[in-house]
């Protein structure tokens, strides 16, 4: 028998509640919508959300594998908050290359990812071959790629009509939007590599535990760095949405994507039995995020009330998994 | 002042201004006069792309309590200056199945949602977005206010020297394309006008302060004496981060400033003495916005519309005009 | 289910000889021409007081030191290199005593993890993992367990398990290295471990079995290998309960010094009848259980206890580190809530185990250590009165015999001993009534250790109540007046110092009688 058993029951309760609080907030807030709000459950408004909630999900999916690979640790942990930046600053390049530049869908894409993917490689740089505290590394790449961004495109919008483009915003491959499948092939290549493949295994127990990570023998470095090329190449993906979506790029899009970026994966870990961050609860948390932010203007509340909400939420997530940590030990 | 007054003073001076002549005519016409019309038991979604800046708040305003008065009910929504959110917003109309929409402003990232809507069958009414998609535009006469305010500028620095200027949307906003083209237009007959490249291009969120700062490192750029004027193309609210720029870098008297829509608080800048900000074009957001709905309520009635509307301007040149037009538009007086 | 085969083979057990092991890091001769020989399917028992070189062989087993001399023959053949990889190559598993574990893995993702079954096309074979864990954790270990269950849902025994079966999981073990494997464990869960452990010994893999507590040793083992100062002292074939006495001699081979002040040993009759400090029926809810024990003012008590025992999370406890969750604490007849930040201001200070990283600011200057704790009274309204704050801490700089005497130097640059007694001189200037010194004399050097102990006892004599925690045996019984003994978090017995040897000491400590496994 051991002595662990005897903790006291409240406790028990109390870490219960904590681990569970942000989920019971998001279905008593979800749950409100769907009777409140004006044919929130529609077939129409549950597409439009899908459709929505594109390239929040695919910045999601990236984000988790770099949080998955760094560990959830609010503050040291793995975190890359570059993400929407480079997605936008591939959007500009994309849109730039289409529109002012007069090149083909082919040309303005080969100029575009790469960059995105650059962004990618120098978060790995950063954080793992200096030693950069990746919130901090990748506050300063956001910064700087914004202001690239801005330099490309004069800090103007542009706008872009192309078919291919056009099909990703509007189009449909039996009734799921384009932009939607665009983000499940994301997390399917995501999620197979991370929870079905050795690599993904190595990393989720590099992220949980380095130390065990590293007497078990695990390539730790290579495996970090690797994280972040990965989001990237999610970020990559995520500006052919982004494009879509806006029919071009605006300036400062990045902003309203980077908290719910951050929301939507943190909040993913809610959802899974061992609560940590997946690539499955990810998505499914952007598609939710996207759920409150439209029915949140279903019923017309605010839209500075709905930011409110959202950091609120965010601050939600945060606290319980702290709480949560410090009332496990 | 409450908003009631502000209300009937605006729909006096707006009459006033009407009789008066100003400009031109609203091509309004058509054969249901203004008693008849009618939006009882009709929702209308009204979607604004934010409400932070007066034009946006007003014409908000116009269209909402238009159609209010005329017996609809209202679903609005807010961008919050987000273009991509006031998009986004659009999708509610067709969730709760609106009867017509009106759109006010936005870019071309709102163009597959009004698509979509049309495709819906729910008729889309635009201010200031000019679209295939709607059934009709109402906005101000952009192409007098282009070209007055050009003819402004040149008065103003005495037909040369050199001039800045803000541009960041001709490309993307169809409206903006017009008030910068005929601006530019009007000064090719300049010649020893010459416009400052690169241009500048301002943020479309917290404007004045970001045009401020870029105005700030352009006057370090451009000592005294090498720049005359820098006029805002499209709208005005980065203006008043220029007019703060300059006289914090003490070049009141050496660097004029335009713009155009004139919302109280800029008149309230040209309206002072040794101002910088010598000349705007003011618009009547209210009523391009009630004449939006009023349209609505046309179409219903059955009633063929022109695709654009137009709401007549009023220019503002000096201090004295801006306390004129201050007055006119019912903002209060100045003194 | 019939047992997969891969899971079921283990390979035969390895001999092996180690003979002249010598390895010297800067200032210390870890191992000092140590012998160590195991026998193909044997459970060898290795022990030794701490720094008689037993960890420093198991690294040298794990591959991670390499040896400045020696040879070791594996079966029979002399092995070169001495990488991880060449001693995971012939066999050799260490168990490590941390668990090593992922609070949030499955049971079959612990095993597997580092060495995943994948499928045909690269994806993992999750079922099959699933499958052979079970497997393995059944039908060797004896521990039928969900392959699907959380680590974070297992007790400890069970994670020990586990951690065993990640380590022999490809069948290729040939000499298991426990270190420590039920340190962590509760009394009852110490049964499993032992059944799993004989089990591989009746599949003929052979063990080395590292362990403080002689109970195990001589109930488990087949024969005792004894280090001191980094040589091997004994073997001892068949070893038994009534053995145990001839092994605590060989482990300290040593005659206590005049390290110690003398004292007289206080009776404990005036004791109890003045309690200044007392604990009632103490519990973490984990670690430790039911401690209660009273204290008199002037009286050193000493706590002494084997990783495992509860010893420390008893010190953080009692300082409020860690809050207990049962019980109460009672200074001077009432109760005081345990919380680091009252403890200060109610006279209760802690020197703790790992000064560099708890108890001292390395970067800032001995002064500045000193008056750390007090600096209200070195202040007038919020600022600091350098010349007052110097003086004080030279006053005590003095006292205490710091050196160097400047009291400007870096704290960081200082010795062991000259640290603790700064951090020592850091309370006394605050003026504190109770004591609480966790391991005391960690990397203090012999002639520091005197004189900390003479420090300590005059603050005892000055009226202090004074809790020393110690693992070392004769330190407590040179230095206190009664000593607890904890064992697998209970306090089993309150022993007068007069009335005990130090061979008495750890054969309690040790639980040689082996109660534990048989109650």
């Amino acid at each position: 028998m051991s002595l662990a058993i005897s903790a006291p029951s409240s406790r028990a309760w109390l870490a219960g509640l904590v681990s569970h609080a942000a989920l019971i907030v998001l279905t008593l807030l979800l749950a409100y919508l769907a009777l409140r709000a004006p044919n929130f459950l529609d077939a129409q408004n549950l597409t439009a959300i899908l459709r929505q909630s594109a390239p929040l999900a695919i910045l999601a999916c990236g984000l988790s594998v770099v949080v998955i690979g760094g560990g959830d640790d609010v503050v040291s942990g793995g975190i890359d908050l570059s993400l929407p930046a480079a997605a936008v600053l591939g959007a500009g390049i994309i849109s730039y290359q289409l529109s002012v530049a007069g090149s083909g869908l082919g040309t303005a894409l080969l100029f575009g990812l790469p960059a995105v993917l650059a962004v990618g490689a120098a978060n790995s740089l950063l954080v793992v071959g200096i030693g950069l505290t990746p919130l901090l590394a990748t506050l300063a790449t956001s910064v700087a790629v914004s202001g690239l961004t801005k330099l490309i495109t004069s800090n103007r919008r542009i706008n872009v009509s192309n078919r291919a483009i056009d099909w990703v915003r509007d189009g449909d491959i039996g009734g799921i939007p384009a932009s939607m499948l665009l983000a499940l092939l994301v997390f399917a290549g995501l999620a197979f590599l991370v929870h079905r493949t050795r690599w993904g295994a190595h990393l989720q127990a590099i992220g949980a535990s380095r130390a065990v990570a590293s007497l078990t023998g695990l390539p730790t470095r290579k495996s970090v760095a690797l994280s972040y090329g990965l989001a990237a190449a999610a970020a990559a993906v995520a500006a052919i949405a982004i494009l879509a979506r806006g029919s071009g790029s605006s300036p400062g899009s990045e902003e309203p994507l980077l908290l719910e970026m951050v929301l939507a994966t943190f909040l993913g870990g809610a959802f899974s039995r061992r609560r940590i961050v997946t690539v499955w609860g990810a998505l499914l948390g952007a598609v939710l995020v996207t759920a409150l932010s439209t029915g949140f203007a279903l019923l017309q509340v605010n839209i500075f009330w709905v930011s409110g909400i959202k950091g609120g939420l965010i601050l939600l997530v945060l606290v319980a998994a702290a709480l949560d940590e410090r009332l496990r030990r | 002042m409450t908003q009631s007054s502000f209300v009937s003073t605006l729909g006096r001076t707006l009459a006033g201004g009407l009789i008066g002549g100003i400009s031109l005519l609203a091509l309004a016409a058509g054969a249901a006069s203004a008693q008849d019309l009618s939006l009882a038991g009709k929702t209308i979604g009204v979607a604004v792309v934010g409400t932070q800046h007066f034009w946006d708040r007003e014409a908000f305003k116009g269209a909402t309590e238009e159609i209010e008065k005329l017996g609809g009910t209202v679903v609005p929504t807010d961008g919050g200056r987000d273009n991509q959110v006031h998009a986004n917003n659009h999708d509610v109309f067709i969730t709760r199945k609106v009867d017509a929409v009106i759109t006010i402003l936005g870019d071309a990232s709102v163009d597959p949602k009004l698509k979509a809507l049309k495709a819906a069958g729910i008729p889309v009414f635009t201010v200031d977005h000019l679209s295939p998609e709607a059934v009709n535009n109402t906005a101000s006469d952009n192409y007098f206010t282009g070209s007055q305010i050009g003819i402004l500028l040149a008065k103003a620095i005495g037909g040369k020297g050199k001039v800045a200027v803000f541009n960041a949307f001709s490309g993307s906003l169809q409206f903006c394309g017009v008030r910068y083209d005929l601006w530019k237009y009007v000064l090719e007959d300049f010649p020893e006008i010459e416009i400052i490249k690169p241009e500048l291009a301002e943020v479309f969120a917290n404007s004045p302060e970001d045009a401020r700062k870029q105005t700030l490192a352009l006057l370090e750029q451009h000592p005294k004496g090498t720049l005359d004027a820098i006029h805002v193309a499209c709208w005005d609210q980065p203006a008043i981060g220029v007019v703060q720029a300059i006289e914090e870098a003490g070049r009141a008297g050496d660097v004029v400033v335009t713009a155009v829509d004139a919302g109280p608080e800029t008149l309230e800048i040209i309206a002072e003495k040794d101002s910088p900000f010598v000349a705007n074009i003011a618009q009547q957001p209210y009523l391009i916005g009630k004449t939006a709905a009023e349209n609505v309520a046309r179409h219903f009635a059955g009633e063929k519309l022109l695709s654009q509307t137009f709401v007549p301007v009023i220019p503002v040149d000096g201090p004295e005009e801006a306390k004129r037009v201050y007055k006119q538009l019912g903002y209060g007086t100045i003194n | 289910m019939p047992l997969p085969l891969a899971a079921a083979s283990l390979a035969p057990g390895l001999t092996l000889a180690m003979t002249g092991i010598v390895k010297t890091f800067p200032g210390v001769r870890a191992l000092d021409a140590a012998d160590l020989d195991i026998r193909a399917g044997e459970i060898h028992g290795l022990v030794g007081e701490n720094g008689a070189g037993k960890s420093t062989i198991i690294k040298i087993l794990g591959g991670v030191y390499a040896r400045d001399a020696g040879d070791i023959l594996a079966n029979g053949e002399v092995l070169a290199g001495g990488a991880a990889a060449d001693m995971h190559a012939i066999g050799i598993r260490i168990i490590h005593q941390e668990l090593n574990l992922v609070d949030h893995f499955t049971v079959a993702e612990s095993v597997f993890l580092g060495q995943e079954r994948t499928d045909r096309f690269g994806g993992l074979a999750k079922r099959r993992m699933r499958r052979e864990a079970e497997a393995f954790l059944r039908d060797v270990l004896e521990c039928p367990l969900d392959g699907q269950t959380l680590i974070r849902d297992l007790g400890i025994a069970e994670r020990k398990l586990v951690q065993i079966a990640a380590a022999l999981i490809d069948g290729k073990a040939r000499l298991v290295v426990f270190d420590e494997p039920t340190a962590p464990l509760a009394a009852a869960e110490t049964g499993r471990l032992f059944n799993a452990i004989r089990n591989l010994k009746a599949r003929g893999v052979s063990i080395l079995y590292v362990s403080h507590y002689l109970g195990e040793i001589v109930d488990i083992c087949d024969r005792v290998t004894v280090f001191r100062n980094g040589r091997h002292v004994a073997v001892l074939d068949a070893p038994n309960p009534t053995r145990t006495d001839e092994i605590i001699t060989w482990m300290i081979g040593r005659q206590l010094d005049d390290l110690y002040p003398a004292a007289a040993v206080r009776t404990a009759d005036g004791i109890e009848a003045e309690p200044s400090f007392a604990v009632e029926r103490l519990g973490d809810g984990r670690s430790f259980a039911d401690v209660s024990f009273s204290l008199a003012k002037g009286e050193i008590f000493g706590i002494a206890g084997l990783i495992g025992s509860g010893r420390d999370e008893l010190v953080d406890g009692l300082y409020g580190l860690r809050p207990p969750a049962t019980g109460r604490v009672t200074r001077a007849g009432r109760p005081i809530r345990l919380d680091p930040a009252l403890a200060v201001q109610s006279g209760l200070v802690l020197v703790p185990r790992d000064r560099r990283r708890d108890g001292l600011v390395l970067d800032l200057a001995v002064t500045d250590n000193i008056n750390l704790a007090s600096l209200d009274e070195v202040s007038t309204a919020g600022f600091r009165r350098e010349r007052r704050a110097n003086a004080r801490a030279t006053r005590l700089a003095d006292l205490l015999d710091i050196r160097p005497r400047s009291v400007g130097t870096r704290a960081g640059l200082l010795s062991g001993g000259n640290q603790q007694k700064v951090v020592l001189g850091r309370w006394l200037a605050a003026e504190a009534e109770i004591f609480l010194l966790d391991e005391p004399t960690i990397g203090v050097d012999i002639g520091a250790r005197a004189e900390i102990y003479r420090l300590v006892r005059e603050l005892a004599d000055g009226g202090a109540t004074v809790i020393v925690s110690s693992g070392d045996a004769a330190e407590l019984i040179g230095l206190c007046d009664r000593i607890a003994v904890l064992v697998r978090g209970k306090l089993v017995e309150i022993v007068r110092c007069g009335e005990i040897s130090v061979d008495g000491l750890i054969a309690r400590t040790t639980d040689a009688a082996g109660q534990r496994v048989a109650s």
